[in-house]
């Protein structure tokens, strides 16, 4: 088949799957939030399971995925939140790259663990580039909004590649989140500010792309002066206290600027594991300095870069293996008894 | 990570030129690990990556740049443009006229006047893509915005409220009270300059009826640019 016709059909797809690469960046000044995964450590393991670029497209769900069939041959990889996934019907492990056939179906169900999962194509996605991103920016009207019925166009796919598999990532199981003090952080009393770092913080069922809202088990927060201020730009990670004292955290597809006084901000290496905490997840703050925040941002750089030779192969072709029972057959990425998805 | 840079807690004139000039200015020295800059009416935010560029490093560029002239004297940009943006008031393109004439105590007709015959100053782009915020109409126009939100305005809505006209590119919902629309879009996406307004541009609407609101919308957007330079 040829490049021209080949490429993933979607027969069904969640009202929540956008087309995300790393983002829209450096127009902020204009008013366009960036975007992008909302789990960057996901699209990496993604990209290194394909042997893909950084900056190449995925498509992105919360909460399950949706059916598609492929047209031609097409090397594809799961990653982020653990979903059901089956090929013709049969289970498929999860951060593993795999080969469908023209005419093959892959389902992607429920979600298992966290919020936001990934389905990768070699090359990545060839929808449409805006402002220098492939991503979905709902609010703005920007990117490729993924629907029933289309073909999402793909690279030439190679007629042969090493399967690879990756070990579950542990941000999922983060549940201390590292916070910094910001420029209005003073406009919030002290004990109201004490309190973003003593209580027992649960998601709202309240979130999206643009926010997450936040609950402290020790009710609201209030300012002292008031709540407004002139407007200004935010940060990816901010987190704006609105008028009801409910704390927002703010995401990838934000407004750029606002006039709410936002009492912290998340670090950055921590953006990843806060969007796969699920509604109803409780998790808690830790202050730490602006050297320690940067410091956890080069771990977090290093963990994503390390991900492609933490990637190995899953499965052999017996015809290449000459010392078959040399090999162990138990061990590796698989754990045996993982496949019973559902 | 990002650095803030504070020229003042409002919106007032010499406080956003400040903030223009600086972004001026800080454009010619902009470190290689600047991200991104972001001017607003009264803050400039550098976004910045901190394992290329050390957080003090930035800062000490910054705090130099801060002490070598007073900002708040800064003129208005040098290479800003003048627009004049058609806009129809009243009826559905603008809805909210009558109930914005009740609030300031005028006739619509006075009320179309007076937005029409001042001259804005785009103070900051920011909310939603090519969203221009613009100031600062006359003390009669300080009313707040409504406590209610309105899920959708569409794009060339003109709104007011406290003393600012905000002009979004996009559908957006706001608090903000509809007057008129242009057909006039800061932003397009598909072209080869996708924002038109700059912070520190001026702009002044002209009133015009149904048949040339619709004549305007054919338009190539860059035709409603009146004069280069300052």
């Amino acid at each position: 088949m040829s490049a021209q016709g080949s490429g993933l059909e979607i027969l069904s797809i969640a009202p929540t799957a956008t087309i995300q690469d790393r983002g829209r960046v450096g127009l902020l000044r204009y008013g366009v939030t960036s975007s992008g995964a909302m789990d960057d450590h996901a699209l990496a393991e993604g990209q290194a399971l394909l042997g893909n670029g950084r900056d190449d497209a995925a498509l992105e769900f919360a909460g399950a995925g949706g059916r598609f069939r492929a047209h031609g041959t097409l090397w594809l990889a799961c990653s982020g939140a653990e979903m059901a996934l089956r090929v013709n019907g049969t289970p498929q492990r999860w951060r593993q790259s795999f080969r469908l056939d023209g005419g093959d179906i892959v389902e992607i169900g429920a979600v298992h663990e966290g919020v936001y999962g990934y389905l990768h194509v070699k090359g990545g996605f060839q929808t449409e580039m805006v402002l220098g991103s492939r991503s979905t920016h709902q609010r703005a009207g920007l990117g490729h909004r993924p629907a029933a019925g289309q073909l999402l166009p793909v690279l030439p796919q190679p007629a042969d590649m090493t399967p690879l598999g990756l070990p579950r990532s542990d941000h999922f199981d983060r549940r201390e989140l590292r916070l910094l003090w910001g420029p209005q952080s003073d406009v919030f009393p002290r004990a109201e500010r004490a309190r973003l770092l003593t209580a027992e913080i649960t998601v709202s069922p309240r979130r999206d792309r643009m926010g997450m809202r936040i609950e402290l088990d020790s009710g609201p927060i209030h300012a002292e002066r008031g709540l407004t201020i002139a407007s200004d730009a935010i940060n990816p990670g901010d987190i704006q206290v609105a008028g009801d004292g409910t704390p927002t955290v703010l995401l990838a597809d934000r407004g750029s600027s606002g006039g709410y006084a936002r009492i912290a901000t998340l670090a950055s290496a921590d953006m990843a594991a806060l969007a796969q905490i699920p509604a109803g997840g409780v998790f808690r703050f830790r202050l730490v300095s602006r050297d320690q925040a940067v410091e956890a941002l080069a771990r977090h750089r290093r963990a994503l870069d390390s991900l492609a030779s933490k990637a190995t192969p899953v499965t052999r072709d017996p015809r290449d293996m000459d010392d078959l029972l040399s090999y162990n057959l138990i061990s590796g990425v698989t754990d045996g008894d993982d496949l019973d998805l559902d | 990570m990002g650095v803030l840079v504070e020229f003042g807690d409002r919106y007032h004139p010499s406080i956003n030129a400040a903030v223009l000039a600086f972004d001026a200015a800080f454009e010619g020295r902009r470190p290689a690990a600047v991200i991104e800059t972001v001017p607003t009416f009264r803050s400039f935010l550098i976004r910045f990556d901190p394992l290329a560029l050390p957080f003090d490093t930035l800062h000490q560029l910054l705090a130099e740049m801060l002490e070598s002239r007073n900002w708040y004297d800064s003129g208005p940009p040098e290479r800003r443009r003048k627009w004049v943006i058609p806009a129809v008031y009243g009826g559905i393109r603008g809805p909210d006229l009558a109930e914005v004439a009740d609030l300031m105590g005028l006739r619509e007709d006075q009320v179309i006047d007076g937005h029409a015959a001042t001259s804005f100053t785009v103070a900051m782009l920011g909310f939603s893509p090519g969203l221009a915020y613009l100031g600062q109409l006359p003390e009669i126009w300080d009313f707040p915005r409504r406590t209610t939100l309105n899920p959708e305005v569409p794009a060339g809505a003109v709104l007011v409220a406290v003393r600012q006209t905000v002009l979004p590119s996009t559908p957006i919902p706001t608090g903000w009270r509809q007057i008129a629309r242009t057909p006039f879009r800061s932003f397009n996406p598909r072209s080869d300059t996708p924002f038109l307004l700059q912070p520190g541009d001026q702009l002044r609407f002209e009133p015009v009826d149904e048949a040339a609101y619709a004549a305007y919308s054919a338009y190539d957007m860059d035709a409603l640019l009146h004069e280069e330079g300052a």
